[in-house]
């Protein structure tokens, strides 16, 4: 497997090979990992007809991709403006065949944060940049386009386990005001807007946090983790968004504005 | 026990005390429900996390086993040599060898893990060695470094940033993906130093 296919010519803004991640680590110190936005991976290699769980490119834009050899790649996750040379044009979320030679330039991302390339028969890093393609699988290519998922209008979060550790109004600020994404990585997405205030004298040893905690740290600004997030946290941990959800945060690019709503009151966003 | 809540895929269970943490994440992980992904412990608290169908009565009705696991421990070769060990013997009003000893003695239990991949809070310092973390941690700990710091002993598996006391080095590989549970350390495991 993994002949030498792929060359990147620009990693750009957070490009890495990324797959599905593994789950059962976490007493281990290891989190997650893998794709920030698991469902938008599945889909780049649903459509080229990959078993989901395949290793792909997550990007924020600025990757450049040389085709070393004929590919069949699509597109997910954020919209991306793409440029192709020597090959036909590649859409959102559309199986497209590449011939040999054919560059692919992912520029900007104007709906959301992070994109997904899928690329039949999976990817492997083999070093310096170039990436092998695994064999070719036996499910066909989609044969249809899939379109953008419309984000909700609110992201639906639970009641964390340390919300009694900040001011009796938190949590309706929480669900009720908007806040605004200011910094995000693979680590966490970080907010802006209603401060939670710490309760005095509540002092917590550092516990283990899941993905899509909402941490607050003392300057009141909470903190979403994703795929990347330490195991273990001190500050406390106030909300948890609910896992179908969370897609919604990684997509989101620092100065969007997000709304939160009580998960645990069924069918209300 | 306090059960609290984590959201749809979780429960956070928190006791009194590290001893009762280690006795539930063991039997829990003993127990081994179909329902459950992962079991972290850490110091008051253990984070277990499920697929969504958990019930968490289980929790509540699963006898503690106080009964420690009969493990072989892993036996760990130190160069006791750290640039900490004259600092933590006059803090102990000792000799380094005593502070040798003093580490060297007792079988450890890892409690959890934590601060980076296969890095092992182990419990079992004698009292002497409880001491406060660094007031200014240091930039680069090497990998391999043994070290104590707030009643826990812990060794780095990789170079890193830490403020922990470095009595020694242990040559050793703590992380290794191709073994099956990848960390040499894993909670519940136990540990004996032995000077080189």
């Amino acid at each position: 497997m993994s002949a030498d296919v792929i060359q990147v010519i620009a990693w750009g803004v957070g490009g890495c090979v990324v797959d599905e991640g593994r789950t059962g680590m976490g007493w281990l110190g290891v989190p997650r990992g893998g794709a920030l936005d698991r469902g938008a991976l599945q889909l780049a290699n649903r459509l080229v007809g990959n078993r989901d769980g395949s290793a792909g490119l997550e990007t924020s834009g600025g990757m450049s991709l040389r085709m070393v050899r004929a590919a069949v790649v699509a597109v997910t996750g954020a919209v991306a403006v793409i440029d192709v040379d020597g090959g036909p044009p590649v859409g959102w979320g559309t199986p497209v065949a590449l011939p040999a030679g054919a560059v692919v330039r992912i520029r900007r991302l104007d709906g959301g944060c992070r994109a997904y390339v899928g690329v039949r028969g999976g990817l492997a890093a083999l070093g310096d940049d170039r990436l092998g393609v695994g064999s070719e699988p036996s499910d066909p290519v989609a044969v249809s386009a899939a379109v953008p998922a419309q984000p909700p209008s609110s992201v639906r979060l639970w009641r964390g386990p340390r919300l009694d550790s900040v001011d009796a109004g938190a949590w309706e600020r929480l669900v009720s005001t908007p806040f605004s994404v200011s910094a995000t990585s693979r680590v966490g997405c970080r907010l802006a807007g209603a401060v939670l205030a710490h309760r005095d004298g509540a002092v917590l040893e550092s516990e283990g946090m899941v993905e899509g905690a909402v941490q607050v740290p003392p300057d009141g600004s909470p903190i979403v983790m994703l795929a990347d997030h330490p195991t273990t946290g001190g500050y406390p941990v106030v909300a948890v968004v609910d896992p179908a959800d969370l897609w919604v945060v990684v997509q989101s690019s620092v100065g969007s504005v997000l709304r939160f709503s009580d998960g645990e009151r069924r069918g209300r966003r | 026990m306090r059960l609290l809540p984590c959201g749809p895929r979780a429960v956070l269970a928190e006791f009194d005390s590290l001893d009762e943490v280690m006795a539930s994440a063991s039997a829990w992980r003993t127990a081994a429900w179909p329902s459950v992904v992962d079991i972290v412990p850490a110091a008051r608290t253990v984070l277990v996390v499920h697929d969504g169908s958990l019930d968490s009565s289980l929790l509540q009705a699963s006898p503690l086993s106080t009964a420690t696991v009969e493990a072989d421990p892993v036996e760990i070769l130190v160069a006791y040599d750290g640039p900490d060990l004259e600092s933590v013997a006059d803090a102990v009003g000792c000799s380094t060898a005593e502070v040798i000893a003093l580490h060297s003695a007792p079988t450890y239990r890892v409690a959890f893990c934590g601060f980076m991949p296969g890095f092992a809070y182990m419990v079992g310092a004698p009292a002497e060695l409880h001491l406060p973390r660094l007031s200014t941690p240091r930039v680069r700990v090497p990998a391999g470094s043994v070290a104590v710091a707030g009643g826990y002993s812990g060794i780095y598996p990789r170079e890193s940033p830490g403020g922990w006391h470095l009595l020694g080095r242990a040559d050793c590989e703590l992380w290794d993906e191709r073994r099956h549970v990848p960390a040499l350390l894993p909670p519940g495991a136990a540990v004996r130093f032995v000077p080189a």
